[in-house]
């Protein structure tokens, strides 16, 4: 690979494969929430009787076909970077302690002298990541259950799996509220939502938030 | 006043009349294996000690029901007479019913299994009927008087006497179930032998994932709730400070690294 300039004004982070993964998993994922919580929430029940119902569930299921989709994509025409991706979020170290502990600082205040250096995901994003692709499992794995399991799988399985599937619903819309917030609204991680759609970081930001791989890209 | 059937299976001779009446006058799809009410047939023993056990298995219509609390949609719920009613307009399909029934009664007519459209069937309790002073079309159509409607108290006072006459006739394990069983059936059975010799659990319980689930609903909620306070709190003071580091920033004229 050519060596990266030290001087460039902005860094390739995401590649074409990566960002179009996360936004299909953005748009099955929404439509799974928006359909999920009509048959959790009471107050939204009313809203899902009888066909609408049907309507309503069938788009779960297709929620469910499209983040599968999503995987796919990322397993077939970028395996490495899945393995990457995978590898990275499963290895913590001492930074990512250290960044635990420094994080609320910096989130509320904009104080980063206590932030250690960070990856190409810093802990946060690991941390929401390695839930996502845990609660992915979950609910995969319960949903498909759910779906086939009607009537061949014991009624205790099932029940289980309602539960289980509620449980990891719950868990990863709260990360996903998080994760929203600090794309939408926090105001110092207005340049991440560039990368994620163009997959371009600037220079400074890139030091700032990603030092350690920020060194890797500029030593290569 | 709280209605009930009770169903003699002493006097039940297997004719199925009331799963034919039941079948066509509550127009159930046919050509489907879909019963609101259902003649099973269990033999017990070895031959030539067989012993034919059989039983009219519907909606038992449990006080304190499953369906009822785990239906998304509310097509299930009590009557005032005591009795479960499904309003099928409301059904969504999504067979949770079906699923969470501790006598694995309501049965799903499913339209396409990839979408899941579906509809949940069960006995009626002919509440149609029943609302206008007559019995349930399988009382009615029983040949043998087997099947009784009518108030519950008064059933189980009957149903009681019954059993007491059948353990002086020598029939020692005759029982009266559903008296007890989930807050009290609103089917009541007269039984030779043990509920399982029926197919019936000995001892049905309500299931446990309903009421974890009610719990896990409120936690869910709390959890939501104080991940969007704490996102709004950060919110207002992350702008604060960081818009006050900012302008100090540019007072000083130091290029942000």
């Amino acid at each position: 690979m050519n060596k990266v300039p030290k001087n460039l004004p902005i860094f390739y982070v995401f590649s074409f494969v990566q960002r179009l993964v996360h936004w299909v998993n953005f748009f099955g994922f929404m439509l799974l929430l928006i359909t999920g919580a009509f048959l959790f929430s009471p107050a939204l029940q009313g809203l899902v009787v009888g066909p609408a119902g049907w309507l309503s569930r069938a788009g779960h299921r297709w929620g469910a076909i499209i983040v599968g989709v999503a995987v796919l994509i990322y397993i077939l025409f970028d395996f490495r970077g899945f393995l990457r991706s995978m590898k990275e979020i499963f290895t913590w170290g001492e930074n990512d302690w250290k960044w635990l502990f420094a994080a609320p600082r910096y989130y509320f205040y904009g104080d980063d002298r206590k932030m250690p250096p960070q990856g190409r995901f810093n802990t946060g994003q690991k941390m929401f990541y390695l839930t996502y692709v845990i609660t992915l499992i979950v609910l995969g794995v319960t949903g498909i259950l759910m779906w086939f399991g009607k009537g061949t799988i014991a009624p205790e399985f099932f029940r289980l799996s309602v539960l289980l599937h509620d449980l990891a619903a719950i868990v990863i819309t709260v990360f996903l509220l998080i994760h929203l917030y600090l794309a939408l609204f926090h105001p110092a991680m207005r340049p991440a939502m560039d990368a994620i759609r163009f997959g371009f970081l600037p220079k400074d930001y890139l030091q700032h938030h990603h030092g350690q791989y920020y060194e890797e890209l500029v030593s290569k | 006043m709280a209605k009930a059937m009770l169903i003699d299976t002493t006097k039940c001779l297997y004719c199925n009349a009331c799963s034919v009446e039941c079948k066509q006058q509550n127009k159930v799809p046919l050509g489907k294996n879909i019963f609101l009410t259902q003649m099973m047939i269990r033999e017990i023993g070895k031959f030539p000690k067989v012993k034919q056990f059989f039983i009219k298995r519907a909606c038992n219509h449990c006080t304190e029901a499953a369906c009822v609390d785990v239906c998304p949609t509310h097509a299930l719920f009590h009557h005032k007479d005591g009795y479960v009613v499904l309003d099928q307009n409301r059904c969504n399909g999504c067979g949770y019913c079906s699923q969470f029934c501790p006598f694995q009664i309501p049965q799903l007519e499913i339209f396409d299994a990839f979408s899941g459209a579906a509809k949940s069937y069960k006995c009626t309790f002919c509440a149609d009927r029943v609302a206008q002073g007559y019995e349930t079309y399988c009382a009615a159509a029983c040949p043998f008087g087997a099947i009784t409607f009518g108030d519950r108290e008064k059933l189980i006072v009957q149903g009681q006497r019954r059993v007491a006459e059948l353990k002086n006739r020598g029939v020692a394990e005759a029982r009266l179930y559903g008296e007890k069983e989930l807050g009290g059936l609103h089917v009541l059975y007269i039984l030779e032998q043990k509920p399982r010799y029926y197919g019936l659990p000995d001892n049905p319980q309500y299931p446990v994932i309903p009421k974890v689930l009610d719990v896990v609903k409120i936690l869910g909620y709390a959890a939501l709730g104080v991940t969007v306070v704490g996102l709004g709190v950060n919110w207002i003071i992350a702008r604060r400070n960081i818009r006050a580091e900012e302008s100090i920033e540019k007072k000083e004229e130091k290029p942000h690294e």
